[in-house]
């Protein structure tokens, strides 16, 4: 009897040590906000996410100007300044005042769609300028850099989606964006885009994605009278 | 005339017009758009305050005929529509600018402008753009500064320098994100000191002058764009010196006085230690000196006393290429009746001097048999022979061959031939100055008397006609491989056989066998002798002593500079296509020694 009662003990012990739900689970090591590790905030989270994308648009900025230096294209051709961009199809706000009607979801979701189809185009830039001997390693470390922080950046602002939607500032109509969003760089006469063009856009883009996280930022923790 | 005054008129009322006018940018921003006079119509410039509206402006230039307003407008295309619109707004206040406001206002999209005069139908400049490329930012406002410390001598201090971003500029949001540079300068001073770009709104500059007015100005830009907008008023920054002699005074007075001490002090040192600092610093220059000599003895000349110094030491005397103790040996030797069949050594030596006459030190010789050449007067100048001295370094108890012309000298000579070793040769190298002359002998026997028997290298003496013969032959041979005082011509000239040349004999031992017995037969060897020379008949057979050759003739300098020693015959004609490539050969110089004119030969 005593020792029945002894494993029945023993397993439940052993149940409630083993439970998966109990210990085993992947909860966060900082549980508690003040006195265990410090939870970054949401605004926090804006930060990092803003200082990244302005960092990423600097570096854009410097491969843009290298290759200006390197090719001199004419500056004010009709021509050249029209060029098609591969993320021209996604509707963006053009101006502070149109950012900052548009509601936050949109604003977060045109972000992630942007970062999203730059991620295999900054990948091919990479690839292409690395095996161009016109440029020196610094030139495709930095596009391979680049490439790595729009990467990042993206997967940040995933995060902060995440939770901004947990803290029900975002309704749902968020859509996980699906990789079927993949968009090819193709110009208007259907060949690959080339690398300046590509440059160029890519500045254009990441000069969005900062003001428009901004923006979003300024909206959703509200600071300054912004 | 009156054109050109309405030229010039309608001009400076342009340029009046753009720097009165009230906006802000447009005064001020349009002071740097410089019209091109001599172009036609075309646009100054466009710009964007804050990225949410930009102007744009033209000038008319060289056409007077379209100033009034209305002749020239502005159409504009964006990439959203592709049609031309005319500018939504052209300023009243300001002559010949295009104002876009918020709506019409699109960042990130192309604008293209033209300047039209639709009468004629004329485009007269286009141009494109993006808006964010063409924002130049407010300079900022309320700069100020604030001290943050003097330094302890009162001579420099340091600021702190604050602005604030410009109004216009939405920096809260962050629309904008501005960096701001900094710059200062002496008040007058016609160069800024610029430093870095700041992102925040205040600044410290170190190290400013007391008593010294310091302008500073500030300017900034959108973070990773180009262009800077217009600078800030100027700040004066001034901060008064406080006097402060007190400190100073003493400090200097100070070092005057320790300088003045100092100074005092070395100059006491140096009179007091004068002799011994010249010593020191400006020591004697070494007068050539030799162990023992006097070096008076030799400046006046007196040999004798010379030699007996000489030889009373242990010195290298063999090594004096002069006849004169050899002479005497011979002379000694004759006098000996039992000496006389080795007497026809003597006579060989004798002999060389005779034949070889062209490289004898001043050795006149007649045809009779030595002896006479023994007392002949006609010797080396005393000068020569004591010229010869000094050029001996110490080797001396190993040499039979004895320099001082004291008879009792030979008797040391004798007992030390024992000893005799490849030594003369050793020596040369001191010698190089005395030119082509016969110096050794080689000291083939002893006689019963002490005196020495040079022979030419045989150790039996044979019939004396087959050794006149012989020695005829050998004495030409000897004089062909005389170390460095046969030339080369001679050599040639001379009957020799191939296999020991005249200019192997200062070959390295190594190179060839032959040679070996040339050094062991030392200056008086028959070529194809291969005896070994020396002192005893019973001496062991040469090499015991490879006869090292203390030095040997260049033959070549080849290509890569090297020296070539001993050349391969064939080389010249194998290779007669290049001659270039190899400095020429020296077929002039003197065995041994390379002079340095010939060593100008060598360097390419």
């Amino acid at each position: 009897m005593s020792r029945s009662l002894k494993q029945v003990a023993v397993l439940l012990v052993a149940l409630l040590c083993l439970d998966p739900h109990g210990r085993v689970g992947s909860a966060p090591i900082c549980t508690h906000g003040p006195s265990g590790c410090h939870v970054p905030s949401l605004a926090d989270l804006f930060d990092r996410v803003i200082q990244h994308s302005a960092r990423m648009h600097s570096l854009s900025n410097d491969l843009h100007s290298e290759f200006e230096q390197y090719f001199l294209p004419s500056k004010n051709h009709i021509g050249k300044i029209y060029r098609k961009c591969h993320t021209s199809n996604i509707l963006t706000p053009n101006g502070k005042e149109n950012a900052q009607k548009l509601a936050r979801e949109e604003l977060t979701e045109v972000i992630l769609k942007l970062l999203m189809a730059w991620r295999d185009p900054l990948f091919q830039l990479h690839q292409s300028m690395a095996h161009q001997q016109d440029f020196n390693s610094f030139s495709s470390n930095k596009a391979l850099e680049m490439g790595d922080m729009a990467h990042e950046l993206r997967k940040g602002v995933e995060k902060v989606a995440e939770k901004m939607r947990v803290l029900g500032m975002l309704g749902n109509s968020v859509t996980g964006l699906s990789a079927a969003e993949a968009m090819l760089p193709i110009s208007d006469s259907g060949e690959a885009m080339s690398d300046y063009e590509l440059l160029y856009c890519f500045r254009r883009d990441s000069n969005k994605v900062q003001n428009y996280l901004k923006i979003l930022k300024c909206r959703i923790v509200p600071e300054h009278d912004c | 005339m009156a054109e050109a005054m309405a030229y010039s008129l309608s001009l400076s009322l342009l340029y009046l017009g753009l720097l009165c006018g009230n906006g802000l940018v447009s005064a001020r921003g349009s002071e740097l758009f410089t019209p091109d006079p001599s172009r036609g119509p075309h646009f100054t410039g466009c710009r964007s305050r804050e990225q949410e509206t930009f102007r744009c402006w033209w000038s008319t230039g060289t056409f007077q005929n379209l100033t009034e307003p209305g002749a020239l407008r502005v159409f504009y295309q964006t990439k959203n529509a592709l049609e031309w619109r005319e500018c939504p707004d052209y300023t009243r206040t300001v002559e010949n600018e295009c104002y876009f406001n918020k709506t019409f206002t699109h960042i990130w999209t192309s604008y293209c402008i033209q300047l039209r005069s639709v009468p004629q139908n004329i485009t007269y400049d286009d141009t494109c753009f993006t808006v964010e490329n063409i924002v130049h930012p407010d300079p900022p406002i309320g700069l100020n500064w604030t001290l943050l410390n003097v330094s302890r001598s009162g001579l420099h201090f340091d600021v702190l320098v604050r602005w604030a971003p410009p109004p216009s500029a939405d920096v809260q949001m962050g629309w904008m994100s501005l960096v701001y540079q900094v710059q200062y300068r002496v008040k007058n001073a016609s160069h800024w000191e610029m430093l870095d770009l700041e992102s925040g709104t205040q600044q410290s500059l170190y190290g400013l002058h007391t008593d010294k007015e310091c302008e500073v100005r500030v300017r900034c830009k959108m973070l990773a764009f180009d262009n800077f907008g217009e600078f800030s008023d100027s700040i004066f920054v001034h901060v008064a010196q406080i006097p402060s002699k007190e400190s100073t005074f003493p400090t200097t007075l100070v070092l005057i006085f320790g300088v003045i001490g100092v100074v005092i002090l070395l100059v006491l040192l140096i009179f007091s230690q004068q002799q011994r600092l010249m010593v020191i610093f400006l020591p004697p220059i070494p007068a050539p000196k030799i162990k023992g000599i006097d070096p008076e003895l030799l400046k006046n000349g007196k040999l004798d006393q010379l030699n007996s110094l000489l030889s009373s030491q242990d010195m290298y005397k063999p090594d004096f290429y002069h006849e004169d103790p050899w002479v005497e040996f011979i002379q000694l030797d004759l006098d000996d009746p039992a000496e006389k069949n080795e007497s026809s050594d003597t006579q060989h030596l004798l002999g060389l001097s005779r034949s070889g006459s062209s490289h004898v030190l001043n050795f006149k010789s007649d045809d009779d048999s030595g002896r006479a050449s023994c007392y002949d007067p006609e010797l080396p100048n005393p000068e020569d022979l004591a010229s010869l001295l000094p050029a001996h370094s110490g080797r001396g108890e190993n040499h039979p061959l004895v320099s001082s012309s004291s008879p009792s000298i030979p008797d040391l000579g004798i007992q030390q031939t024992s000893e005799v070793e490849e030594t003369p040769i050793q020596t040369q190298p001191a010698v190089h100055s005395w030119g082509n002359m016969d110096f050794y002998a080689q000291v083939s026997d002893f006689t019963p008397a002490g005196g020495v028997v040079l022979s030419p290298g045989q150790l039996n003496s044979s019939p004396e006609k087959k050794k006149e013969e012989e020695n005829e032959k050998k004495i030409q041979l000897q004089l062909l491989s005389d170390g460095a005082y046969t030339s080369e011509n001679t050599a040639r000239q001379l009957d020799v056989p191939p296999s020991p040349g005249p200019e192997q004999g200062y070959h390295a031992f190594p190179t060839q066998a032959v040679e070996g017995n040339l050094w062991n037969g030392e200056y008086l060897v028959s070529a194809g002798d291969s005896q070994t020379p020396y002192l005893l008949p019973e001496a062991p057979p040469a090499p015991t002593l490879p006869p090292v050759s203390d030095y040997t003739v260049v033959q070549e300098v080849d290509a890569q500079h090297s020296l070539l020693l001993n050349p391969p015959s064939s080389q010249p004609a194998l290779c007669p296509h290049t001659p270039n490539k190899h400095l020429p050969a020296m077929p002039t110089m003197p065995m041994g020694y390379l002079t340095p004119d010939l060593l100008g030969n060598l360097n390419p």
